[in-house]
């Protein structure tokens, strides 16, 4: 079973991780208890390649507390090779050059304890 | 099922206010049953919309506190938290409970103070209702969900900054009739295109303010309503939900739960789109406006910037869209949304919106979005 501290903790090293489910093959991130297209609960893990593309995105220019300084930043959808879909920040990537489409590669976003999603080029 | 009517409806002016939520939500609900005619002594349960009381004001347990603020405590009382949509819950439950024959008379209704603290901090606690590990941590806000939202409406159909600015330029000219409206000023397209970026492409124009207000409503079973002077029937009363993340969500440039939802009501109500004739639905932003009157069956998927743009959902268009001026110009106060979208609808099909009356209004709908789009309730109503 992948919980959220096994998926960051992967996800700190660097590797991307999904669950594929061993009855219908369905794969999804995050892991779910159930799967979504069988009902079943028979997940297994496995390793994504992290590479993707942009399918949509936005600058967020006011921010809540805790990110204010940071602002103004990029998030963005991304489609993962694989054909699943997941949030993260976009950096290293300047903002007028983000367009639906574009290719990036997953890499850990890591602040002091916590781990979360980023994309940087491919 | 027995049939189920509402017969009182209150809203408090929407804007700053100096007092708690459930002062604002006491104030709304004593209206409501002047308005019904009825005695505090007659509501047999409270059912109540509250988003962020706990972080606001350092106030749970707001169900109860609504109740004996307006004085009537001992009755069965919940809080009710679908983000955005929780007063429209609150009313759906209090459908479910008279329709199953367990109460005679509910007050629903919701409230929400957020201008007593500074904008960065309330659009921290708005994005609570996001993800916590996966959404909150990377500093998504609202406005950032509805950005990604339009972008991918923008990408898909062609829709157009100009169109999205339609929609908060006819909202606000429908709020300037709207004497409890926070906004009452009209705006230009060229004012909302000027406007600051909050999270690209929506700028400061095409969001709803922050607001405090509260609101309430009155159901009472068939019998009860039949005493009223003027019972507006609940059609239907549908709820439905979509995946949580913006990654799972498999289409962006639509709103799942807002098609279920609707489907479900029509259904039970036995109607179609081409029946409603006002419709009070979600506009926390511009193009949460146009993706609803698609997802609604109002216009054809990516039609919605055009029908803005057109006329075609003012007062006086083909079908109004928000003549109390929607989110966008009335203000939204959360928790008390869903409840004044169904005292606009009621008034608006007694015949008593003065200004903003949509003339002959005989079926009016009610839609509440919560949040990153994950929760929607619709109600479908009609006069007697």
């Amino acid at each position: 079973m992948v919980t959220l501290r096994h998926f960051f903790a992967r996800a700190r090293e660097g590797q991307l991780t999904g669950v594929r489910c061993e009855k219908c093959g369905e794969l999804a991130i995050p892991p779910k208890a159930l799967c979504p297209a069988c009902g079943e609960r028979a997940w297994q893990p496995v390793p994504l390649a992290g590479e993707g593309t942009i399918a949509s995105f936005t600058v967020i220019r006011v921010a809540p507390r805790a990110w204010a300084a940071e602002a103004p930043y990029a998030v963005a959808v991304v489609k993962l090779k694989e054909g699943v879909s997941l949030l993260g920040r976009v950096v290293d990537i300047p903002l007028e050059k983000l367009a639906i489409g574009l290719p990036v590669r997953f890499r850990p976003l890591i602040r002091d304890e916590q781990t979360s999603v980023g994309f940087g080029p491919a | 099922m027995r049939r189920v009517a509402v017969i009182g409806v209150g809203v408090t002016k929407f804007g700053k206010h100096d007092r708690t939520s459930s002062e604002l939500f006491a104030e709304a609900a004593a209206d409501a049953l002047a308005d019904a005619g009825l005695p505090a002594s007659a509501v047999q349960a409270l059912y109540y919309g509250n988003v962020v009381g706990g972080e606001t004001e350092h106030q749970l347990h707001t169900g109860p506190q609504a109740a004996s603020i307006l004085g009537i405590p001992g009755i069965p009382t919940t809080r009710f938290e679908t983000a955005c949509a929780s007063s429209h819950a609150a009313f759906r439950h209090a459908v479910m409970e008279i329709a199953a024959g367990v109460s005679d008379v509910v007050l629903a209704g919701g409230a929400e103070r957020v201008l007593n603290v500074p904008t960065a901090e309330s659009t921290e606690y708005f994005a609570y209702a996001s993800d916590a590990v996966w959404e909150q941590t990377l500093g998504l806000t609202f406005p950032g969900v509805f950005a990604l939202i339009a972008r991918a409406h923008m990408d898909k159909y062609g829709t157009t900054e100009e169109q999205m600015a339609a929609v908060a330029v006819k909202n606000h000219k429908h709020g300037t009739k709207n004497p409890k409206a926070q906004f009452q000023k009209e705006i230009t397209v060229e004012q909302v295109l000027k406007s600051a970026y909050v999270a690209d492409p929506l700028k400061l124009y095409d969001c709803c303010p922050f607001t405090d207000g509260g609101a309430a409503v009155v159901l009472a079973s068939e019998e009860v309503a039949r005493k009223h002077r003027k019972p507006v029937w609940v059609l239907a009363s549908a709820a439905a939900s979509d995946w949580m993340l913006m990654g799972d969500k498999r289409d962006l440039s639509r709103v799942p739960a807002t098609e279920r939802a609707a489907a479900a009501a029509y259904r039970q109500a036995g109607l179609s789109p081409q029946d409603v004739d006002v419709v009070e639905l979600h506009d926390c932003f511009t193009i949460a406006e146009i993706i609803a009157t698609e997802g609604l069956g109002l216009f054809e998927p990516g039609a919605g910037g055009l029908a803005a743009a057109k006329g075609w959902t003012s007062l006086g268009g083909k079908i109004p869209v928000n003549p109390s001026g929607g989110l966008k110009a009335k203000g939204h106060p959360i928790g008390a949304t869903g409840a004044a979208q169904v005292a606009e609808i009621v008034t608006q099909l007694r015949g008593e919106a003065g200004p903003r009356q949509v003339e002959g209004a005989r079926t009016g709908l009610a839609h509440t979005l919560g949040g990153n789009t994950a929760t929607v309730l619709v109600s479908l109503f009609g006069r007697g």
